[in-house]
């Protein structure tokens, strides 16, 4: 893949067959990705999917068994400072020291990084009412949720990792928590990752989508593009499979239909193809969804072999 | 990055300040008594001219008094001690972080892990040779009239002046920290490293430092029809070398069929700091290698 394929903008992250062993088992295989500068990619897939795995590797936490990574041009090579510079994390559950305040936080993350930004820092938790003699223990969920998404902003790396960042908090402090981390991107230049199961919350910020399940990539690509290369169609039950001008995802047969999630060319399935078949666009979750049963189902090696033969922007995340 | 492992560590520091202000207190009192008794019992003057031998009365009478404070149910307690403090502060250093999660935190800042870890050993280490040199202190100055009578060869004092208190500390806390970082919790890295750090303990004591060098052979001889007293061991003023401080292990090789009398071998007193350095530098050497093997295991960590 050449290095401005995704739209002339510079790469913020590029795996090829990036993959990591724990054990005997694979925590995430053959992972090739390329995601662009400036972008809010959200990663789904279920638990044990894999994406704290790669997570972790883009991070530095973790050292990828085989293949490629690089983050903005530093590789899994690279001294280990630079390749931390360029990212910043919000972990899972938000870990901060219990018995630090807000302050020592702060202090911590200057200690630690040298392009902190302490003014961004206080002007964050001033704005979100957060006093910084708190200690850390006596803040709210979504609070510390906040804490530590000022401390990953205030490392002023380019690439900000969010992992599971709004699953423990409750539907409010999730809402706000999101708004907090769009206004932060807008205008910034910011690539975001944000790993979840929650797909609804990242269908409002996403623009980038990224499906992970069984280790596999099973998606990637532009959310715009991924959905108007895919569409639901339902057809009278019994339709064989050859009949669609594309590849079936999914497939949910009743008594009298069946409704079929087509990848095809955009432009295609645009209207009835054949008497009887309503055609019509998917909606991210739906589509997220598909893919997620699909790999379920199907073992998860066959995808790349299958998806390679077919056009559509969501083959070049799984080229081999 | 100081500034992070003092934040960290300053409950631990304020509480090993606490045991410190405890022993102080206790040295001060006790080291003063035996002090004034010292001086009343004239023993100095004994000392000087008969190491002893001339005022077994007066003798008696002070080690009756003060033995119990400084030997051996005390030296039982004292000897947990510096492996208690050492896994303490080294078991939860890195298993705390992973027990939490703040890992996440701490190892994706800019600063790189071994790093991370390479400073915070520098300081918790700097404070633990502070304490350990702070506690010798303490003991060497309060037991300095008993060891004029016992000398520092013996367990109860070894154990506690010169080099190897620190020693021991140091040891006890690098099996914690590399503990913590397998087992993943503080409680389970402190018990299996306390438990590998007293068998080494008693090892050296009882099999090893009797060797660190080829102990010498002493010879009492007696007249063919007088009283031979022999008796060896931990209790005798002075030892049966007759020289205060010196180590007696034990009978050594039977005399020639035509000399009556008794042979011990024993460690003499000036042989204290070489037998304390090669002790210390053991313990020094098995914590510097668990410290390395803990900052290259964190360093190319798998897990």
């Amino acid at each position: 893949m050449a290095q401005d394929d995704a739209g002339g903008g510079a790469t913020a992250l590029r795996t090829d067959r990036l993959g990591r062993r724990y054990g005997r088992v694979w925590g995430l295989r053959d992972c090739t990705l390329d995601v662009p500068a400036g972008v809010v990619a959200g990663l789904v897939g279920p638990n044990g999917a894999g994406k704290t795995t790669l997570l972790e590797m883009i991070i530095g936490l973790l050292q990828p068994t085989e293949g490629q990574l690089s983050v903005f041009g530093e590789t899994s090579h690279a001294p280990m400072a630079a390749r931390l510079a360029r990212v910043g994390y919000v972990a899972q559950d938000h870990p901060l020291y219990r018995d630090f305040s807000v302050a020592d936080m702060f202090r911590l993350g200057r200690a630690m990084n040298p392009r902190w930004d302490q003014k961004l820092a206080q002007a964050r938790t001033d704005a979100l009412g957060i006093p910084l003699k708190r200690k850390v223990k006596s803040l709210s969920g979504g609070q510390r949720a906040q804490v530590s998404l000022t401390m990953a902003l205030a490392k002023r790396a380019p690439l900000l990792v969010l992992d599971e960042p709004v699953s423990s908090l409750d539907p409010v402090a999730r809402l706000e928590f999101m708004r907090e981390v769009m206004a932060a991107v807008a205008g910034t230049g910011l690539t975001v990752l944000i790993a979840s199961h929650v797909v609804s919350e990242l269908e409002r910020i996403c623009d980038w989508l990224i499906v992970l399940a069984d280790g596999h990539v099973q998606l990637a690509g532009p959310a715009d593009d991924l959905i108007a290369a895919h569409r639901l169609v339902t057809v009278p039950r019994g339709t064989a499979n050859a009949e669609f001008p594309g590849l079936i995802i999914h497939r949910t047969d009743s008594d009298r239909h069946s409704t079929v999630l087509v990848r095809t060319d955009p432009g295609r399935l645009a209207a009835p193809e054949r008497p009887g078949w309503q055609a019509g666009p998917v909606g991210f979750e739906q589509l997220v969804m598909a893919y997620l049963q699909r790999s379920s189902k199907a073992p998860a090696t066959n995808d790349p072999a299958q998806a390679a033969a077919l056009p559509g922007p969501a083959t070049k995340a799984v080229t081999r | 990055m100081i500034w992070v492992s003092w934040r960290q560590h300053r409950s631990q520091a304020i509480a090993c300040l606490g045991l410190l202000a405890a022993l102080a207190v206790y040295a001060i009192v006790m080291g003063t008594s035996m002090r004034s008794a010292f001086g009343q019992d004239r023993l100095v003057a004994c000392l000087a001219h008969s190491q002893g031998t001339g005022c077994p009365a007066a003798i008696r009478a002070f080690t009756g008094r003060f033995g119990s404070a400084v030997n051996v149910a005390f030296w039982s307690v004292l000897l947990a001690l510096p492996g208690l403090i050492g896994v303490i502060v080294g078991g939860p250093l890195i298993a705390r972080e992973l027990e939490y999660g703040t890992w996440r935190l701490a190892w994706s800042q800019t600063v790189p892990r071994a790093r991370w870890l390479t400073v915070k050993l520098g300081l918790v280490i700097g404070g633990l040779v502070v304490l350990g040199a702070a506690m010798t202190a303490l003991i060497t100055w309060y037991r300095a009239p008993m060891d004029r009578l016992t000398g520092r060869f013996l367990p109860n004092v070894y154990d506690f002046e010169g080099l190897v208190l620190t020693a021991y500390i140091l040891c006890a806390f690098a099996f914690a920290v590399l503990a913590g970082l397998l087992l993943r919790r503080s409680i389970a890295a402190m018990v299996a490293a306390f438990i590998p750090w007293l068998a080494l303990r008693l090892v050296v004591e009882f099999q090893l430092r009797p060797r660190f060098q080829a102990p010498l052979t002493f010879r009492q001889f007696c007249s063919r029809n007088g009283p031979c007293y022999g008796g060896y061991g931990l209790g005798t003023i002075p030892p049966s070398t007759g020289h205060i401080g010196d180590w007696v292990l034990g009978p050594g090789a039977g005399l020639p069929a035509n000399q009556f009398g008794n042979t011990y071998l024993y460690q003499p007193a000036d042989r204290f700091w070489t037998f304390q350095s090669i002790e210390a530098g053991l313990f020094v050497l098995l914590t510097a290698a668990a410290l390395g093997l803990t900052i290259w295991l964190l360093h190319r960590r798998a897990a």
